[in-house]
């Protein structure tokens, strides 16, 4: 079985940085993009990412997760670190213009790990309003207030459903596999 | 990995807020507190969530810069390079005050080694009229040099004299966290920022056994991410000492120390604390 990437990382061989950036670059990228207000930012944000990524690959579990959902983990933190610095709106965008981004259909995109593959048919079971709450956070960035203020809906309606549609989406991932598992799912 | 935990509304409350919109300050230190009650938490667990829904979502599909690319792994390349020999070599450090023959660092043997040479190059005219000229002058080199007056090492505790007297240091005091292996704490942590040097400072610390467990140092860096606080290194505390000073041995770069933390290990320390034995804290005063 080939080691992976982060294994050869954490054990110091450089040769491996490569073929991290190759195989997880252009992701790094679109989510620098999504979540930082300019082009510079992000160009800042993938570097910091990175450097996070070298130090802390040793950390990687693969009982824990895909390396993609490790990296995409690592990523998301550090720009929600500098989005919280900035005090910034994502991509500098009014937050009327948001909605363009969304979910991809489950089972329409190629390349998405098991993980992702899961949490789409899991938070296509979600109720409209968790739905969106998520869709606004963790896809586009928002902040609870943010997402009360777009959406019309009560600060701790906002954060209720956050809360349930993550967990939901937890404990769904886990439904799915056993449904998986036992040749039932769709 | 189950979500039974969530089921404690406010360690539930941060672990969803630090997933979707970050923390603050006052935040990470509450959330670290609760994970220190609650070990049995995985405080990733809704971050891996959340990742995979992002990845479930419709992202672009943009190629990342070419000159981006260059940056990113000509630094990636010495980052790794340069790690890899502290992944391989975590060396518990012992007192420095008496060290022994098996505690000893690679450091101080090469210390010592310079120590010698210096010595030796400093005496050697004297050793060369002393002996006959045509004796291999590696014979002066084995000898011994404890007769002449070498200076004394200092110990850890004039060196953290020294490094209080420099000025601009960070210093803070212990707080027990009431764990029965420092039920009453006291001390301090020095950290010089500038030359990544400190002591730490204990009274009160319950002597280890070194065969059962080991005391470790995890440095919290504000710029980093809470959770995963920097190794600084594993120590001992010996039996019938009143006090003890111990030098940091921080794995990596601190850039703005906001918090020391004592944990109870297994004996050489670990790579990820498990929090069971949080012994002492000591938080850096905003500056």
């Amino acid at each position: 079985m080939t080691e992976s990437v982060l294994k050869r990382i954490a054990r110091g061989d450089a040769r491996a940085v490569a073929a991290c950036i190759d195989e997880f670059g252009n992701l790094i990228w679109a989510l620098a993009r999504r979540l930082s207000r300019t082009r510079a930012d992000a160009e800042d944000a993938v570097q910091e990412i990175f450097t996070d990524l070298w130090r802390s690959a040793g950390r990687f579990d693969p009982a824990q997760g895909s390396e993609k959902v490790f990296i995409t983990t690592i990523a998301r933190r550090r720009l929600i670190d500098r989005m919280r610095r900035s005090a910034h709106q994502p991509g500098g965008e009014p937050i009327e213009t948001l909605d363009a981004v969304g979910w991809a259909e489950p089972g329409t995109r190629g390349e998405v790990c098991a993980e992702a593959e899961r949490a789409a048919r899991a938070v296509a079971r979600l109720r409209p309003e968790q739905q969106k709450v998520l869709e606004l956070a963790i896809l586009q960035g928002l902040t609870h207030s943010e997402i009360a203020a777009l959406t019309g809906m009560p600060l701790g309606t906002v954060k209720t459903n956050m809360r349930r549609g993550l967990i939901q989406v937890r404990e769904l991932m886990n439904v799915v596999v056993d449904e998986a598992a036992g040749g039932v799912q769709s | 990995m189950n979500t039974a935990i969530l089921k404690y509304e406010r360690l539930a409350d941060l672990l969803v807020k630090q997933t979707t919109e970050g923390l603050v300050r006052a935040e990470k230190e509450e959330l670290n507190q609760l994970l220190a009650r609650h070990h049995d938490a995985d405080p990733e667990l809704l971050e891996r969530v959340a990742a995979a829904i992002v990845l479930a979502g419709d992202l672009d599909d943009e190629a990342l810069p070419t000159a981006l690319r260059q940056r990113v792994e000509i630094e990636g390349r010495r980052l790794v390079a340069a790690k890899a020999p502290t992944v391989t070599e975590i060396r518990p450090p012992r007192r420095d005050e008496r060290p022994t023959r098996t505690a000893v660092s690679q450091w101080t043997w090469l210390a010592l080694a310079a120590s010698v040479l210096l010595a030796v190059v400093g005496w050697w005219p004297r050793l060369r009229d002393a002996v006959n000229p045509a004796t291999e002058p590696q014979v002066a080199a084995t000898q011994e040099p404890a007769p002449v007056s070498e200076p004394p090492a200092l110990t850890a505790a004039e060196k953290r004299q020294m490094l209080l007297a420099k000025g601009a240091v960070v210093q803070s005091p212990w707080t027990a966290t009431g764990d029965p292996l420092a039920p009453s704490v006291t001390g301090d942590v020095v950290w010089d920022n500038e030359t990544q040097t400190g002591y730490l400072r204990f009274s009160g610390l319950t002597a280890n056994d070194p065969d059962q467990s080991q005391y470790q140092l995890w440095i919290f860096d504000a710029t980093q991410d809470d959770r995963f606080p920097i190794d600084g290194g594993v120590f001992d505390v010996p039996a019938g000492e009143t006090e003890v000073v111990i030098p940091i041995q921080a794995k990596l770069n601190v850039n703005a120390p906001a918090m020391f933390a004592v944990t109870a290990e297994k004996p050489g320390g670990v790579v990820v604390s498990e929090r069971e034995h949080i012994v002492a804290l000591a938080k850096v005063a905003a500056s």
